[in-house]
């Protein structure tokens, strides 16, 4: 019930922003814009993407490792989906509308640096910022689990900038179900 | 003297509770010069022998000497006769000549070790009125298998040993307050949920398996409930989770923050937790039964992993420039002290059940190893052997 409220309050503030500070494209309101934050500006990271899994863990998900999407990359500390890659999580969210009982894993990733524990919560976060904007697209929530690897797996190694960055990122892992 | 001097500080450490800690000056916690030569051993004898002596080192209230004048003797036989190992130990003041211990004991030679662990903190209590920890154990993660999996080792870092093979990947173990069951984190299932290990009968138990993140779980002092972080209303959040009845609180009702790390005071009253609510990562403190957290750490530009001892104290990693250290903190005061030093970064922090030690892991050039370190002085010793290969995470001591 609460979740409900808080989602429709979000919609509501989306859907003012909207009509007042961003372009209107064809066909009215780009279900997009529900994932912009009204205060910021910015794509995820708001209260709007906390948005709760109103359905269990799907029982039966048999994965399909060949679907590869590129990795959505955040800034250190952050979890906000910043404009560069939003294309990204839309040629996704495509992927899914065009395809029958697909759901996706979005694996959120931090770098090297801090709190192990700490870190899951903060991937968790990057995570759930690219199931908001990918719900803001339309998809629904239900095909859309989070799994926060924290800083356990990089895919860069090294302790500089460039292989970090690499490391704060959102990954996608697709299944049926 | 000597030993009014211990029992007054022993006094003086309990009476005034939290404060004690911080306050105790180097002076007073000087290790008492102990002479164990007149310790004579044969076979397994030997083993006992060595273990004994390195427990009453590691304890810290002992410094082992071979020359000059001792404070304290400790003197007696440890013989192996047919499978069965028999002891006679006895400590003395040698100033006042005061027998302060003296027991006989036998066991199977395969439990010398443990039997030596026994002694050690009998002779501790004797000469010191301190509980030791030679019995306690550690868990951490380790992954010379490739994987992260559960292992266990004595406080002494001998008798490792690992507990998980799921192959998967095995995080932030916690004991319960009885130290017979572990709590940790686990993709053994695809995503991160929250296990319960029994270790006696090695049952394993899944505990949390919400949508989302299921993770940094901590057992209540009372046994019956369980504060970690869930992330199935969105935002990951602090909850508490009753173990018998699966009755689900919300602790923290922050929705633009990662929080995780929770760990409970000694009474169970309060919680300490890691937000970046305010931007960076800092640790705040919550009733038990929610309300407003208070944050409580200011220095340092990150604040993390806290871990709140039996004695009162809260130990946690801060980041200072590149680096992490180990700091102490008095949750009444908000007094803090950094208890790390040297290059390195120095992380995880876990108290020992005696509100003296804390192991941690000190990580130099991305190798990371488990490092006890001695709030009463500057000893540092490494947990396991070097031999022992693979890098070690998040360690936690057991209770008792």
């Amino acid at each position: 019930m609460n979740n409900r409220w808080l989602l429709l309050v979000a919609l509501v503030l989306a859907c003012a922003f909207c009509s007042t500070g961003c372009k209107r494209r064809q066909g009215g309101l780009r279900p997009g814009e529900f994932g912009v934050d009204p205060v910021t500006g910015m794509a995820g990271g708001g209260d709007m993407y906390a948005a709760g899994w109103q359905s269990d863990r799907p029982e039966n998900m048999t994965f399909l490792p060949d679907v590869r999407f590129e990795n959505v990359l955040f800034e250190y500390d952050s979890t906000q989906v910043a404009s560069s890659e939003r294309a990204k999580i839309e040629a996704v969210a495509d992927y899914i509308r065009s395809n029958q009982r697909v759901g996706v894993v979005v694996e959120g990733h931090c770098d090297e640096r801090g709190s192990r524990e700490y870190n899951m919560a903060l991937g968790e976060r990057r995570a759930l910022a690219v199931r908001a904007y990918l719900i803001g697209l339309g998809i629904d929530g239900a095909v859309i689990q989070t799994k926060s690897y924290g800083k356990e797996n990089p895919i860069a190694f090294g302790s500089d900038e460039s292989a970090w960055l690499l490391n704060r990122r959102a990954e996608f892992v697709f299944y049926n179900y | 003297m000597r030993k009014a001097l211990m029992l007054l500080l022993a006094i003086c450490l309990w009476s005034t509770g939290a404060s004690a800690q911080v306050r105790v000056t180097k002076g007073m916690t000087d290790a008492s010069l102990l002479d164990v030569s007149g310790f004579k051993a044969s076979g397994t004898g030997e083993l006992f022998r060595q273990t004994l002596e390195a427990n009453l080192v590691r304890s810290g209230w002992f410094q082992i000497i071979t020359a000059g004048r001792a404070e304290f003797t400790v003197v007696g036989t440890a013989e192996d006769s047919g499978g069965n190992l028999s002891v006679r130990c006895e400590a003395y003041n040698v100033i006042t000549r005061e027998r302060h211990f003296g027991k006989s004991y036998r066991s199977p030679s395969a439990d010398a070790r443990q039997m030596a662990h026994r002694v050690a903190d009998e002779i501790i209590k004797a000469l010191t009125g301190r509980e030791g920890i030679s019995s306690t154990k550690i868990v951490m993660v380790g992954n010379r298998s490739g994987k992260k999996e559960l292992y266990i080792c004595d406080a002494d870092g001998q008798n490792l040993r690992q507990l998980t093979r799921d192959n998967s990947l095995s995080m932030s173990p916690k004991w319960s307050p009885d130290a017979r069951q572990i709590v940790y984190t686990s993709f053994l299932s695809f995503f991160p949920d929250v296990y319960l290990i029994t270790l006696a009968s090695g049952e394993r138990r899944r505990i949390a398996n919400y949508p989302g993140l299921n993770s940094s779980a901590a057992i209540a002092p009372n046994g019956r409930e369980l504060a970690l972080t869930l992330s199935k209303e969105g935002s990951p959040g602090i909850y508490i989770k009753d173990l018998r009845s699966g009755r689900l609180t919300r602790l923290t009702t922050s929705r633009r923050a990662a929080e995780a790390s929770p760990s409970w005071a000694p009474d169970g009253q309060r919680l300490v937790f890691v937000s970046d609510v305010a931007g960076s990562p800092q640790l705040y403190l919550i009733n038990r039964q929610g309300g407003d957290p208070r944050r409580i750490t200011s220095s340092g530009a990150e604040n993390v992993d806290p871990d709140w001892g039996s004695n009162g104290f809260i130990a946690y990693a801060t980041r200072v420039g590149r680096q992490y250290h180990v700091c102490v903190l008095n949750p009444e005061t908000l007094a803090f002290r950094q208890i790390s030093s040297g290059s390195g970064d120095f992380e995880d922090p876990s108290w020992a059940p005696d509100g003296r030690h804390i192991v941690c892991t000190h990580t130099v050039n991305r190798r990371s190893r488990l490092f006890i370190l001695d709030t009463m002085s500057d000893l540092r010793v490494s947990l396991l052997p070097d031999s022992e290969a693979g890098d070690w995470f998040s360690p936690a001591w057991s209770p008792k």
